[in-house]
């Protein structure tokens, strides 16, 4: 009986010995661009092929979680092979720049972006942007309702999926407390805590809704094409709807990008380079098409059908990437026993 | 020659009293010692010192001259030269008896040590052996490898820690025969720790009683017999007859006792009250006759070679152990009369303390 | 039967050690040799390492920002719930473990053989993905119930194999005596069987614990919060190192009081216990009446652990758009993931080995510290063990960083116990004596080492390393960080694809996944010790 056992255990070790070999195929040229990228291999992964191409370099990208490589970059801080961060959201980029992380961006980059949708110290920038909506189930629920406002009143009681540990969840609270103040914020908050089921993400709520368990979700627009896209809009029944301009619960969110500090020269020509491709029309154009979402960069609109245009939004009073106000609504959501 | 010199051995574990408290031991090089106590009176302590595993508070260990363990000495137990046969035999299980014995053989090339392993083999008895596994042979078989492991790489001394303890009786004596013999035949010096004092009487050249971590008695296994140093050693290698007893004039080598006049072995030194320690097989059951010791018979044990009887005496407050070669003539309940023979030791009555145990 | 540890053959039962002899050998207070003792600090240094990072980043602030984190409400609260949690599913894995153990090793159980291999396969699931099937199916199981579910059906084993182990090893003889005392199977079982399992209980009980401790996989989509998730939302929702280390530290205390509260389970009776093994196998209990819910019991369990799973997997691969997965990938991924873990667990084993030896042949407090020290760092979450050693590697080891080489060290840091104490279990039941002859032999203790300890305990070191490479296949937080750039593993990949939604993309990986890791789960669950 111990032979087997035994056995199989030098056969690990051999294969110990050859995975090194394994792991090293691929990577004889060196890279000229090191990408951390917060944003999932699926949503961006051919956009890098394209930019591969257009700067003419091998790049290499690490990806992970946001927060978790944003974390990372500060403990490499100068020692970093990075040169380009691409977040999915605002608060890891701003976690960055607050540490002084992140260089400058060159002026023709910013200004390509709206101030709103771009770190305060010009240190990072919107790529693209997604929307709150709210999904719902088209035989549960005859007329979604147009604010969150709504979603707390009695008749919704236990019918509302959100999902209170995802970002965008989190600073579209941020927002709300901007706009209407941290008591309106806070009842509002304990309203739904008493009317709704917490999901671990979006996309838990969104399946949480076609199925039927929850009447309602409180969601970002793109998880549904996401849906879409795996099961076919046939095959899905749950919709979604879009909030009345103003209202707290349309916010925008975004997905951005910044360049490090620590990196080479020829790293940073390299990510100066990749930021401008990253809001050229051919890459803006890819977030529109690919990933469903809005494009930031002036000059490049959406097309695909039923998305309301960008400017009918709710923009942002705040700083996306500000961590103080961040920390404020993570204690609010604490206190009222969210998260 | 390679004689074994352990000299004020000191050894306590934690605070309470010492497990060895000044251990002196001389083995001549060549010898068979045993080393003879109760469990817990150190004796496995002291092997495992001389073997190398613990370091002593206090004292020396020497062999052939070479200071193994001494104040600011250490030799480390595998270049000691010092072999080692445990209780159990304790083979590697996982190797055959063959690689067994040839375990201590490292840097002997291998025709040479196939050779050693087969002399050692035929050694003890197991010619023809080398590929069984551990599993496969007995008890008996198995302590008898040990020893041939232990033997093989020509120790200068070795150390046998009970090894015949699993053994049933009955392969007992046929494997000490053995030990015995392949000992002799390589002229190894050797120390048997042993807590059973048959064992250590019939195989020893040398015992050393142990007592309270100290040596109480060294010396042959006839002296150590009838000659004990005490009551307690009298006690723990035999039966023992104890009597108290009235020395006779000064000089004079007999002593008045309740069993009549004893001759004495010497005449003794000191005050004239004390103890005469006799073996039960120097008593004899007579006819009781009038002007010898009388007593009743109060129980007889029947060993086959020969029997006990308990005889309870008058004058004697404890009864008496006889040993009667064949037939027993007195039944439980009848009188008999007690008669000595050869001579007794004399002790002072100041009797130790019997601890350690 | 023989038992090859011993070279006891079976007809000679009365050749037992004397317990006497074995407690003499550990409490002796001998000093561990350096050939031992240098190795084994190294593995426990880099298994503190983490420690010294904590160290630096809660008190970055000062003293008074960390304490302020650590007296607050949330902590206690958190610390509540994670204590109750482990308190669940440690019971939990014990009464699985306990109860599978004894039926399938001392029982007429119908194909006790299958269900004693079947019983091992949970290990091979990842938490997270329990998890993720159990919500999809039950969303309401969501919070403390499904937590505590998904966390005791995937770590059973942890109890179940050291408790087989033991239960095979248990002398027979000693449960005869006690019916013939009068006592009935239950009683006896009770107080003569059980007692002795203690020691192998208490320590699966411990890596369950801990395990419990870091898991974050399961609580978080469960939303459960515990302490582990309350350092994960530091990093995640304020980008917080310094809350999240101060969190940490206090998790690293729990560790060392729970294993210093194991430390004391395990008694005499574990050190006793190195003379002969068993003289003959118990005769097999019949089950009776109770065959069928026997039966039932065990095919429940495995169909909720692995069963379940695995069906979920096949449904959502049928039913998804996304199932375009590409065979040549997974086949890549695979075996990048099984040299990966391979490497992770050949390092972890051989840092254990000195660590389990010492453990299990020296008493006193340098041993036990050394113990504790490997034990540390394995309740941390594995972010943050991955960040430690990015804070290490980049200021002292930067050509390693991001080098399978540090991958593989993080792997070493967290999972170091695993392997250690399977490693101190089987040194455990091997002879001490006979390392005292191989050295009267003439051998160094290198020398000894390497041809008795080493071959004798090698059966449970390689059930130590099976299990490590298991753990290593699935490990998540600190690949993803400390990989080299470019690298999957089927972890990281089936972190990808439902990242992004794609169901039925990530079927196949951890299917692939949950089937490799079964491997050596099978082999455990055929491992006799």
């Amino acid at each position: 009986m111990r032979r087997p056992l035994a056995r199989s255990l030098t056969a690990l070790a051999a294969a110990a010995l050859i995975s090194p070999l394994l792991a090293g195929c691929g990577s004889d040229e060196p890279a000229g661009l090191v990408i951390y990228s917060g944003r999932n291999e699926k949503l961006v992964g051919s956009l890098i092929d394209k930019l591969e191409e257009s700067l003419d370099t091998r790049v290499e990208v690490r990806y992970g979680g946001s927060a978790e490589l944003s974390a990372q970059l500060l403990e490499e801080g100068d020692a970093t092979e990075a040169g380009l961060f691409l977040s999915q959201d605002a608060g890891a980029l701003g976690a960055l720049s607050k540490e002084g992380r992140l260089a400058p961006l060159p002026q023709t980059a910013l200004e390509k972006v709206e101030p709103a949708y771009r770190g305060a110290a010009g240190d990072w920038v919107g790529l693209s942007g997604r929307v709150r909506v709210i999904a719902y189930h088209p035989d549960k629920v005859a007329t979604p309702p147009d604010s969150v406002h709504e979603v707390v009143k009695p008749e919704w009681k236990g019918k509302v999926g959100y999902a209170p540990t995802n970002a965008s969840f989190q600073s579209f609270v941020t927002g709300m407390r901007v706009l209407e103040g941290d008591d309106a914020t806070r009842t509002w908050l304990k309203g739904l805590k008493a009317n709704g089921k917490p999901y671990e993400n979006n996309l838990a709520v969104m399946d949480a809704v076609d199925s039927g368990e929850v009447s309602l979700g409180l969601v970002n627009h793109y998880y549904w094409y996401e849906r879409v896209a795996e099961k076919g809009e046939d095959e899905l029944d749950v919709r979604i709807h879009y909030l009345a301009k103003s209202d707290p619960g349309g916010l925008v969110n975004v997905a951005g990008v910044g360049m490090l500090k620590g990196a080479d020269a020829e790293q940073s020509a390299y990510a100066r380079k990749a930021v401008d491709f990253l809001l050229s029309a051919e890459s803006q154009r890819y977030f529109a098409d690919k990933t469903k979402e809005y494009p930031l960069a002036a000059g490049v609109t959406s097309d695909v059908k039923d998305l309301p245009p960008f400017e009918s939004l709710t923009k942002p009073e705040i700083d996306l990437g500000e961590l103080d106000s961040l920390k404020d609504t993570l204690a609010m959501l604490q206190d009222v026993g969210m998260v | 020659m390679t004689d074994l010199q352990i000299k004020g051995l000191v050894k306590a574990y934690g605070p309470e009293a010492a497990v060895l408290d000044g251990l002196d031991l001389t083995v001549p090089g060549g010898a068979l010692a045993a080393v003879l106590g109760p469990s817990g009176c150190g004796k496995t302590t002291m092997l495992r010192i001389v073997a190398g595993f613990l370091r002593p508070d206090a004292g020396s260990v020497a062999v052939g001259g070479r200071v193994l363990s001494g104040p600011g000495a250490h030799i480390a137990p595998e270049r000691r030269r010092v072999g080692i046969v445990p209780q159990e035999g304790a083979l590697f299980p996982h190797l055959s008896v063959a690689r067994n014995v040839a375990y201590g053989l490292s840097g002997v090339d291998r025709t040479a040590r196939r050779a050693r392993v087969e002399k050692m083999l035929e050694l003890v008895g197991l010619a023809g052996y080398g590929e069984r596994m551990p599993h496969e042979l007995s008890g008996g078989q198995q302590q008898r490898i040990a020893l041939a492991r232990a033997l093989a790489p020509e120790p200068q001394l070795v150390l046998l820690d009970e090894p015949f303890n699993a053994l049933d009786s009955a392969l007992r004596a046929g494997v000490r025969d053995d030990v015995r013999a392949a000992l002799r035949a390589t002229g190894a010096t050797a120390v048997l720790v042993t807590h059973d004092q048959q064992e250590a009487l019939s195989t020893a050249d040398l015992v050393a009683v142990v007592r309270d971590g100290r040596i109480a008695q060294c010396g042959t296994p006839e002296d150590v017999y009838h000659r004990p140093a005490d009551p307690w050693v009298a006690g723990f290698v035999g039966d023992a007859v104890l009597v108290s007893g009235t020395a006779d004039a000064a000089g004079a080598a007999t002593a008045a006792t309740a069993l009549g006049r004893v001759p004495l072995a010497a005449a003794p030194a000191g005050p004239r009250e004390g103890l005469v320690l006799l073996r039960p097989e120097q008593l004899r059951l007579t006819d009781a006759a009038p002007g010898e010791a009388c007593g009743t018979v109060t129980d007889v044990r029947f060993y086959g070679h020969d029997a006990m009887a308990t005889v309870t005496v008058e004058g004697l407050d404890a009864p008496v152990d006889v040993r009667v070669p064949g037939p027993v003539p007195v039944r439980p309940g009848g009188r008999t009369g007690i008669q000595v023979t050869g001579e007794a030791t004399w002790h002072p009555a100041v009797v130790p303390p019997r601890a350690c145990g | 039967m023989t038992d090859p540890t011993t070279g006891h053959s079976a007809d000679r039962p009365a050749a037992a050690a004397t317990p006497l002899a074995g407690r003499r050998r550990v409490a002796a207070g001998r000093r561990p040799s350096p050939v031992l003792l240098v190795p084994a600090c190294a593995a426990a240094l880099l298994a503190v390492l983490p420690l010294g990072y904590l160290a630096v980043r809660a008190l970055e602030r000062g003293p008074a920002y960390a304490w302020d984190v650590i007296a607050d409400d949330r902590t206690a609260l958190l610390l509540g719930h994670s204590l109750g949690l482990t308190a669940a599913v440690v019971l939990g894995c014990l009464v699985l473990g306990v109860s599978l153990a004894w039926l399938t090793v001392r029982t007429a159980l119908p194909g006790a053989r299958i269900w004693s291999v079947l019983v091992t396969l949970p290990l091979a699931v990842p938490s997270y993905v329990a998890a993720f099937t159990w919500l999809s199916a039950a969303p309401g199981l969501a919070g403390f119930t499904g937590s505590a579910l998904t966390l005791t059906l995937v770590s059973f084993p942890y109890v179940y194999l050291p408790v087989a182990a033991a239960l095979r090893r248990t002398d027979p003889a000693q449960e005869e005596v006690s019916r013939s005392l009068g006592h009935g199977r239950v009683r006896t079982f009770l107080r003569v069987t059980l007692p002795q399992l203690r020691p192998a209980a208490a320590g699966g009980g411990l890596l369950v614990a801990l395990y419990v401790l870091s898991d974050f996989g399961a609580v978080s989509l469960m939303r459960y919060d515990t302490f582990t998730r309350g350092i994960y939302t530091s990093y995640r929702a304020s980008f917080d190192r310094t809350p999240a280390a101060a969190l940490s530290a206090v998790l690293v205390l729990m560790t060392v009081a729970l294993v210093a509260a194991e430390t004391r389970t395990r008694g005499r009776a574990g050190h006793a216990r190195t003379g002969t093994g068993t003289a003959r196998p118990a005769e097999p209990a019949p089950l009776g009446r109770l065959r069928l819910p026997a039966l039932g019991w065990c095919g429940a369990v495995v169909a909720l652990a692995v069963g379940f799973p695995l069906a979920t997997l096949g449904y959502w691969l049928a039913v998804g758009n996304s199932a375009t997965w590409d065979p040549g990938t997974l086949a890549d991924t695979s075996l990048t993931t099984l040299g990966t873990a391979a490497a992770g667990a050949a390092l972890t084993t051989l840092l254990a080995l000195p660590v389990g030896v010492i453990a299990a042949r020296h008493r006193g407090r340098g041993a036990r510290l050394l113990e504790q020290a490997a034990y540390a760092g394995h309740a941390l979450p594995g972010i943050t063990v991955a960040l430690a050693l990015v804070f290490f590697a980049v200021r002292y080891a930067r050509p390693l960083y991001q080098e399978l080489p540090l991958l593989v060290c993080a792997y070493a840091v967290l999972f170091l116990p695993v392997a250690a104490a399977a490693t101190r279990a089987a040194v455990l039941q091997a002879p001490p004596v006979l390392e005292d002859v191989a050295r009267s032999l003439g051998r160094s203790p290198l020398a000894v080492l390497r041809t008795v300890t080493v071959p004798l305990a090698a059966p449970g070191v390689a059930a130590g390393a099976a299990l490590t490479f298991v753990v290593c296949m699935k490990e998540l937080p600190a690949t993803l960080l400390l990989r080299p750039t470019g690298m999957d593993t089927l972890a990281t990949r089936l972190w990808t694809e439902t990242g992004a939604g794609s169901f039925a993309a990530a079927a196949p990986y951890a299917a692939a996944l949950i089937l490799l890791a079964a491997v050596p789960s099978y082999l455990l669950g055929r491992h006799r010790t």
